[in-house]
C-alpha cells in the first residue's frame, strides 16, 4: 500500500476533511485523495444518502464491521436516480477511513502471518484453494459474505497489483451465493464471480476501477507465480466432460454480466 | 435499505447456501464450471498471444519482397471483398 499513516486525530466523523479538494489532508492512496476513487457523480449521491447520513456517520474501522454484517446485497446504483446501495456507501466510507492491511484481512478474514505477501499468499492458499470451502462450515474463514466482498472490492480499489492479485484469487475458490442488487431488481452472483469481476473488468458496482495489470504481464516480470486452480487434475476430467455437455446441450449455465 | 424502498419479495432473490445437499452439490458443480471457464479463458489468453507473436517473428524473417507480396495478395483480397460495396454510384 501506498498510504502514509497519519495520527488518528486526523479523521473526522463527518466526510468534510475528505471532501474537501483543496486542503485534503488525509491518507493517500497511489498518490491522490481516494474519494477520488468513486466517480463524481456517485460521490455527490452517496453524501446525499440517507443511509451514508444515517448509518456511515461517524464509523470506525471496527462499527463499520457492524454495518457490513447487515449488508443483504452488493451492488452500486439502483433505481431511476440511481441511490447508491449501502454496500457502495460502505465502500466509501473504507476509502475515507483506509483501514490498515491487517484489519482489512481480518474483513476478509484471513488469518495469515504478517510477513508481507508470501505469507498471505500461502496462509490463503492453505485455507481455500487447496481444498474448496464447506460454505456451510460457519465460523470459517469470511463467515459474513458481504463483509468479504466489501473487503476484496476495497482491496481491488486501494491495493497495489501483486497484494490483489495474492489476495483475492483465493476468493475464486468461495462459491457462496450473492445477491446484486441492478437498476431494477435484483439479480444472483457468487463470491468467486464477484472476485473474477474484480480481476478482469473494468466497470463494477458503479465505478470504473484503475487498470489492473495483467496476469501474464505480472507472470513475465516474475512478480507473480503462475496461478495453480484449486481443481488442479480435476480440470482435465471436466474438460472432457464439458465437451461432451456442450455437444448435447448448448446453454450450461447463466453468467450474468456485471453493472 | 431506504423506507421508499418496497422490495418486492419474488424479486428479493435467494442467496440461502446449501439449503440441502442436493443444492450444495449442484452448487459445487456450478462453481467447477465457473472455474474451468476461467481456467480456459486464461490458457486461450495465452495462446492468442503466442499466436501474434508467432507471426510477428514469422514476418520479421521474411525478405522484403516476401512481405511486399504478402502484402499485396492482402489488399486484393479485401478489394475483392467490397466488391461494390462502397462505390458511390
Amino acid at each position: 500500500m501506498s498510504a502514509k499513516f497519519k495520527p488518528e486525530t486526523t479523521h473526522k466523523a463527518d466526510a468534510t476533511a475528505l471532501l474537501d479538494d483543496r486542503g485534503y489532508s488525509g491518507l493517500l492512496i497511489r498518490g491522490q485523495n481516494p474519494a477520488l476513487l468513486f466517480e463524481k457523480a456517485v460521490r455527490d449521491r452517496i453524501t446525499e444518502s440517507y443511509y451514508w447520513k444515517e448509518q456511515c456517520f461517524g464509523l470506525n474501522a471496527a462499527t463499520l464491521c457492524d454495518r457490513a454484517a447487515e449488508l443483504t446485497a452488493i451492488g452500486g446504483t439502483y433505481g431511476g436516480v440511481g441511490k447508491p446501495t449501502p454496500f457502495l456507501c460502505l465502500a466509501f466510507k473504507l476509502l475515507q477511513l483506509v483501514p490498515q492491511r491487517e484489519v482489512i484481512l481480518e474483513y476478509l478474514n484471513f488469518h495469515g502471518e504478517d510477513g508481507g505477501e508470501d505469507g498471505d499468499a500461502d496462509a490463503a492458499g492453505n485455507g481455500e484453494s487447496g481444498a474448496v470451502q464447506n460454505p456451510q462450515a460457519l465460523g470459517k474463514r469470511g463467515e459474513f459474505k458481504y463483509l468479504r466482498a466489501l473487503a476484496a472490492f476495497y482491496i481491488r480499489l486501494a491495493w497495489e497489483p501483486v497484494d490483489i492479485y495474492t489476495t483475492l484469487e483465493p476468493l475464486l475458490a468461495d462459491f457462496r451465493k450473492l445477491r446484486r442488487r441492478t437498476r431494477e431488481g435484483f439479480a444472483l452472483t457468487y463470491v468467486d464471480q464477484f472476485v473474477d469481476d474484480l480481476l478482469t473488468k473494468d466497470r463494477i458496482c458503479a465505478t470504473s476501477l484503475w487498470k489492473l495489470p495483467s496476469r501474464a504481464n505480472l507472470e513475465d516480470l516474475e512478480m507473480l507465480e503462475p496461478r495453480v486452480s484449486p481443481l488442479g487434475d480435476e480440470v482435465e476430467e471436466l474438460d472432457r466432460e464439458d465437451e461432451m455437455e456442450e455437444e448435447s446441450d448448448g446453454v450450461v449455465e447463466e453468467r450474468d454480466g456485471s453493472s | 435499505w431506504d423506507e421508499e424502498d418496497n422490495i418486492d419479495e419474488a424479486e428479493f432473490v435467494d442467496d440461502a447456501d446449501a439449503a440441502t445437499p442436493e443444492s450444495a452439490a449442484a452448487e459445487l458443480a456450478a462453481w467447477k464450471l465457473r472455474e474451468l471457464r476461467r481456467v480456459k479463458r486464461e490458457r486461450a489468453a495465452i495462446e492468442e498471444a503466442e499466436a501474434e507473436r508467432a507471426e510477428v517473428e514469422r514476418r520479421r524473417n521474411l525478405s522484403a519482397a516476401e512481405r511486399e507480396a504478402e502484402d499485396r495478395e492482402f489488399l486484393k483480397k479485401q478489394e475483392d471483398e467490397k466488391g461494390e460495396r462502397g462505390t458511390m454510384s
